[in-house]
């Protein structure tokens, strides 16, 4: 009998922790009754350091202004993983309000049944102002008509350069109108085996990163990556082959680039002053501390020109209800309004991501901050194209990523390396 | 019947009462627990091989066999086979080779063991990620200290994880090297298990210190090589980490590994039912060389009583 007794109580004991612990981990809570009642809104993003403190500041703010609609911050990672979290979640049927993803998921994300979609919500709010964002933004948030998300960042390619190295070679600086031949021959005079200092560096890990630096020479040359439809790569052009055949002369004939394979270390050796110049985002400006950097726009080729590429990021908002729903967008809205994304962009060098920010108080302070981040801004507007919002995006990303490191590493030559992707890419938008 | 005055319990009291009943039940949860952690996403996973999945639009088409059939034409995949039989055929025998080397040298009783000892066991202790940060700086083909050492020794520099050649050695470097201090503890408590009556009497019948060795104490270390073996191929069949955290299964595929490939199929490409189907070839892959590592070890492998 005792033992019956026993074997029962223990079992019991053991389910209620184990179903008591379950339940608790992700956080998303199911408060919100019947409207009117206090909702909590889930809010998961990737924020650390300085962008943490921050946004939990204007949490608290809002919290505290706003008693019936919480929000409730959640740390999911690293951004770049953000996706993944997204997709069990969804999977799961337990997922947050807003999320901050990436805008090269937007194409995938507009499939999933979760998604809030916006337009509705924009359309009867006068306030909100959609046409504010920058362009590059709006594009990033639209599949077919459908607005996905509220722009969370954007950003966009230039050069970065370090001013030193610049002077002990006698050269003059990026200059507005530099042709790449301009920036091939600066790399050039900047490296030097003895040293160990290169004109340039590239990441070379063949992901997204390698890509899109890419597809920025691609856009100055006049190419584009799909056709109008997305059904079939173009980047196999004469301008794309002129665009890659620069990185190919780079690396193989004038090896002036650091070839960053790992793409993990271009950031420390720029840093420590081995490097002349960087193309990348304002992001990586606070990290510069042991440089006097400067920026300048890209170089564009004859006949192109200065076009950048921009990577807008969005806040997805996730459908968990009318009440919470209502509740997000307000709070998302409140968030990206100038007054407290001014804020943002002061501690995490991000740009403002509504054109209007460039008249708020604070925004000269944010200049102040930041040298050379108003080129930056000023660059927003050359940010004419985007990449495809397509679900297949990725595919075309991997078939160029490979194609561009085989042709910094000398295994092949731009015009076949361009084709073979070209093959690889069509094979994969073709595919169900 | 005789009259006792005691009747025999009915038949479920009796099964309520005895040992089984009460064995289950404490063993229940636990069990429970396993099976949805891991049973059911297994059958999901073999479920999910069959169709086309994506993950974040929840819609799900069958396809039967396509998955598989997509495999067999896939020439990334066949480069992933290849690089994870390479780096298996390769790590496998050197953590062995360099784990017995390393125990009998820490089995000794010198000053200082203890701290040998410890060194060793640290690789063990130490992240991934810093594991990975570390080799990453230490084999940078223009700074990484590495390359300075051999330009010293006026040998030529290497590319290392930058060559699409090198790159798969290096990790196998970098992973034996982070492996030591598990393969070294295993052997160290083998070593520390054989009677010292039998060294001693093979040392009084003559035999050499190698002779003592090859046939006293590397057939009683027969089960722990036996462990090992099969423990360390499924491990080196399912690497993932560090490749994740160096090169991505770059350059150009030379380090790309099923389960990474897997990783890039059904996250970054979407293609969750065929990172499925991989998994299950994969799975396939590991039951077959198990088996084959449990037959040929059970004939080569000496228990003692």
């Amino acid at each position: 009998m005792k033992r019956m007794w026993l074997g029962l109580v223990t079992v019991f004991v053991l389910l209620a922790t184990a179903c008591g612990g379950g339940g608790g981990g992700g956080g998303e809570s199911t408060s919100g009754g019947p409207s009117g009642g206090p909702v909590e809104i889930v809010f998961w993003h990737g924020n650390t350091d300085l962008a943490l403190t921050q946004m939990n500041k204007l949490v608290k703010e809002w919290n505290a202004a706003n008693p019936n609609m919480q929000v409730k911050p959640v740390y999911y990672g690293s951004s770049d993983r953000a996706l993944t979290k997204v997709e069990t979640a969804v999977a799961s049927g337990v997922y947050p309000d807003i999320a901050y993803l990436y805008g090269s998921w937007a194409a995938n994300i507009a499939t999933s049944p979760a998604l809030l979609t916006l337009n509705d919500f924009i359309e009867n709010d006068p306030t909100f102002n959609w046409d504010d964002f920058w362009p590059a933004e709006r594009f990033a948030a639209t599949v077919n008509g459908k607005i996905i998300g509220v722009p969370a960042l954007v950003d966009n390619l230039a050069i970065v350069y370090n001013p030193a190295l610049f002077d002990q070679a006698n050269l003059p600086y990026p200059s507005p109108d530099w042709t790449w031949d301009d920036f091939r021959a600066a790399a050039k005079a900047l490296t030097d085996p003895a040293t160990k200092q290169f004109g340039w560096a590239y990441p070379a890990d063949a992901s997204e990163d390698t890509v899109w630096h890419w597809e920025a020479m691609l856009w100055e040359a006049g190419g584009d990556i799909l056709n109008a439809d997305n059904t079939e790569a173009v980047f196999n052009s004469p301008q794309g082959v002129q665009a890659l055949t620069v990185l190919q002369d780079m690396a193989t004939v004038d090896h002036s680039i650091y070839i960053d394979t790992t793409n993990s270390k271009i950031q420390d050796v720029f840093n420590a002053g081995k490097i002349g110049m960087l193309v990348t985002g304002p992001w990586d400006l606070p990290g510069f501390k042991n440089v006097d950097y400067g920026v300048q726009i890209m170089p564009s080729f004859p006949g192109g020109d200065h076009e950048t590429i921009s990577g807008p990021d969005n806040w997805v908002l996730f459908n968990n209800g009318p009440d919470r729903a209502k509740a997000a967008f307000e709070f998302i809205k409140w968030y990206t309004d100038p007054e407290q994304d001014i804020q943002n962009a002061l501690y995490t060098a991000t740009l403002p991501i509504r054109q209007s920010e460039l008249d708020v108080a604070g925004y000269q302070t944010f200049l102040d901050k930041y040298p050379g981040i108003q080129t930056f801004v000023e660059n927003e507007q050359n940010a004419l194209k985007a990449r495809p919002v397509t679900p297949k995006y990725p595919m075309v990303s991997e078939a160029l990523g490979q194609a561009i490191v085989s042709v910094l590493l000398g295994k092949a030559d731009a015009q076949t390396a361009l084709d073979q992707a070209a093959q690889a890419a069509n094979a994969a938008l073709a595919a169900p | 019947m005789e009259a006792t005055g005691r009747r025999r319990a009915p038949l479920w009291l009796r099964a309520v009462h005895s040992d089984h009943v009460a064995g289950w039940t404490l063993a229940g949860p636990a069990i429970f627990m396993m099976a949805l952690f891991s049973i059911y996403p297994v059958i999901w996973s073999v479920i999910l091989s069959f169709q086309r999945k994506n993950l974040l639009s929840g819609e799900s088409q069958w396809i039967g066999w396509e998955n598989y059939e997509a495999l067999t034409k896939d020439p990334i995949f066949k480069t992933a086979l290849w690089n994870s039989a390479k780096y298996t055929a390769l790590f496998v025998p050197l953590s062995i080779i360099a784990g017995i080397f390393v125990a009998v040298a820490v089995n000794r009783k010198l000053r200082l063991m203890a701290f040998y000892r410890l060194a060793v066991f640290v690789t063990l202790a130490i992240s991934t990620i810093s594991t990975a940060i570390m080799f990453l700086w230490l084999t940078e083909p223009t700074y990484g200290i590495i390359n300075a050492f051999l330009h010293a020794l006026h040998l030529p520099e290497q590319q290392f994880l930058a060559d699409t050649n090198e790159a798969l050695y290096v990790i196998v470097a970098m992973t034996v090297w982070g492996w030591l201090g598990f393969v070294v503890i295993i052997y160290l408590a083998a070593l520390q298990g054989i009677p010292q009556e039998l060294i001693e009497a093979a040392q009084i019948d003559g035999a050499s210190r190698w002779g003592i060795f090859r046939n006293v104490t590397l057939p009683l270390l027969g089960p722990a090589t036996f462990f090992l073996v099969v423990w360390l191929t499924i491990n080196a069949l399912q690497l993932f980490d560090e490749i994740y955290l160096t090169t991505k299964g770059g350059p150009l595929y030379s380090t790309t590994v099923i389960v990474y490939y897997m990783f890039v199929q059904a996250f970054q490409n979407f293609a969750a039912g065929y990172g499925a189907a991989m998994a299950y070839v994969l799975f396939a892959l590991i039951l077959v060389i198990s088996i084959i590592e449990f037959v040929v070890g059970k004939r080569l492998v000496h228990y003692s009583a």
